[in-house]
């Protein structure tokens, strides 16, 4: 496992940033780390980097008892949320300054540029770059040294779709064939849904929840609204599995809705109501719930107190 | 190449391409042309003995020395937070003492530049007259410790202050109260407080060693209390950036 962090804790200033952080990456997984502004998700990261020493709990990074900050940094890339170049330095100029850290490229640095879809911009400043271009060059440089995990805070700020259609392929590309941990810092749950196995949620210094998003959808789709598309209609509509109730029909969709005290996992439901009662699925779209709903429901706590420190 | 000589080389960089690196360099000259203009022709400065002069200048290369390190050691860790620039250093594979050290050394490259910026203009002022050479060899010697010293107290509060406003100004106030027993008349100088601040003084230190040397001749022995003054600031400096400069807060 590349991260195995275990009820972390971790006070500053007299103030307890983490207060039980769990963090679990395994090697070729996209992680998701959710939670509002100020939950400790950039804590963890410091931590994660040997930035500051956790005060309680295990922490386990490649598969070996914690190494030295500077020897583990080294295996790390990481790509901050505020990217932060010379902007008197040239593009490739940068990337090769920075490598000097990691003991210089293993790839010239035109290359890891066309990678992040910078082709044509080595010899341009820095200083000359839009923010997405800024963010793709970030992502460069957390991949000078051909990291065995990387960690990315909001990758895809500034970028348009497709560049940001782009930067997911990467990240799936680079998780899929170079087996590369990512953890993923995002408050965009599209990137989440779409790129990440597993999610952390965490708020309070604490983490709420962590599970695969499979296990997710399975776990929380009690009372949820779903619209299909089927290959032809249904033969007997009438006809579901017990735990799904049909609600309307409109223009070719078809919506249910899964029972409240649901228990059956949502990818059994799909199977019985395709096989055992002949609904051909063509198209699954979940309606409000979700991800999103999850993730409002276990950070209402930093809601309130938002509420309580404004009123 | 080590952290250190990478961070060095970028400060080293930074100074000859950035626009701020540049502007601080042109400062300087533009202060030592200004001066070494005003030695020349002015009616009454002209009048002064050429040993003065060559003092009178040994003295603002030092004085604009130390300030333009303030402003660099003031910018090197806060003035990097504020731009963003300091995270990507913290999470690459660097010690802090790597860090401290590059941008020591940047420093000192910046202290090198000056000095050899300066020498055109005290060969100008100095070359008919007696010590010249000794007023170059003596502001290697005591102007060195003195410059980065403040240099390095500046980077000191930067790291500690995280401010660069902060920083540069409280570094300038003790810059300015080490120089103040110069502006005090000779009588108050040579009080038992002058004195006593002369003895504590790096700046005086240097700028007593310059007149010492340079106007009155004396031998290098002569100078040994005063080169200890210098060089014991110069270690108590960089002694407190490198502690001051535990890991830098990384939000």
């Amino acid at each position: 496992m590349l991260v195995d962090a275990n009820h972390l804790k971790l006070t500053l200033n007299g103030r307890a940033i983490l207060q039980d952080v769990s963090v679990h990456i395994e090697r070729g997984e996209i992680y998701g780390l959710l939670g509002p502004n100020g939950a400790g998700k950039s804590t963890t990261i410091a931590v994660l980097l040997g930035l500051y020493a956790p005060d309680a709990g295990d922490l386990r990074l490649f598969d070996q008892a914690r190494g030295h900050p500077v020897e583990l940094r080294g295996r790390i890339g990481v790509m901050p949320e505020r990217a932060g170049f010379y902007e008197w330095m040239s593009a490739s100029d940068y990337l090769a300054w920075y490598a000097g850290f990691y003991g210089g490229l293993q790839q010239p640095a035109a290359d890891l540029l066309r990678l992040v879809g910078l082709g044509d911009s080595g010899k341009r400043p820095v200083g000359q770059f839009s923010r997405g271009m800024q963010q793709r060059l970030a992502l460069a440089r957390a991949l000078v040294d051909g990291p065995e995990l990387l960690i990315l805070d909001e990758p895809t700020n500034g970028l348009d779709p497709r560049g940001r259609r782009e930067i997911h392929d990467l990240l799936l590309r680079l998780a899929g064939e170079r087996n590369v941990g990512i953890l993923l810092c995002t408050h965009l749950l599209d990137d989440v849904e779409r790129l990440c196995s597993r999610i952390g949620i965490i708020d309070g210094g604490r983490t709420r929840l962590e599970a695969s998003l499979q296990e997710l959808a399975s776990a929380h789709a009690a009372g949820r609204r779903f619209r299909l598309r089927l290959e032809r209609p249904p033969a007997d509509p009438s006809s579901l599995p017990s735990g799904l109730t049909l609600t309307s029909e409109s223009q070719g969709w078809w919506q249910c809705l899964v029972a409240p005290d649901n228990t059956a996992p949502l990818p059994t439901l799909w199977e019985d109501l395709l096989v055992g009662h002949g609904w051909e699925i063509a198209e699954i779209h979940a309606e409000g719930g979700g991800l999103e709903a999850l993730y409002l429901q276990l950070t209402a706590s930093s809601k309130n107190e938002v509420k309580e420190e404004t009123t | 190449m080590s952290a250190t000589t990478q961070i060095a080389r970028k400060e080293r960089w930074a100074l000859l391409q950035d626009q701020r690196g540049l502007g601080w360099l042109l400062a300087f000259s533009a202060v030592l042309s200004a001066f070494a203009l005003l030695l020349i022709s002015n009616q009454e400065l002209s009048l002064l003995d050429n040993a003065q002069v060559v003092y009178m200048l040994a003295g603002t290369v030092t004085t604009a020395g130390a300030v333009i390190a303030v402003i660099l050691g003031a910018d090197a860790f806060a003035g990097e937070r504020e731009r963003g620039t300091l995270v990507p250093l913290l999470i690459a594979p660097i010690r802090t003492s790597e860090l401290v050290n590059g941008k020591a050394l940047g420093l000192v490259s910046a202290w090198g530049l000056m000095y050899l910026l300066s020498l055109p203009y005290l060969w100008a002022v100095g070359a008919g007259g007696q010590n010249l050479v000794q007023a170059i060899l003596y502001l290697v010697l005591f102007g060195t410790p003195v410059v980065l010293g403040f240099g390095y107290l500046a980077m000191a509060l930067s790291v500690r202050s995280g401010s660069v406003l902060t920083s540069l100004l409280t570094s300038l106030i003790v810059l300015l109260f080490t120089a103040s027993p110069l502006l005090l008349g000779p009588g108050l100088r040579n009080s038992t407080i002058g004195r006593a601040l002369d003895a504590v003084n790096p700046f005086s230190g240097a700028l007593n060693t310059y007149d010492a040397v340079i106007i009155d001749s004396d031998p290098f022995l002569a100078q040994l209390p005063r080169l200890t003054l210098v060089l014991a600031w110069l270690a108590v400096t960089f002694l407190a950036a490198r502690t001051t400069a535990h890991r830098p807060r990384f939000h």
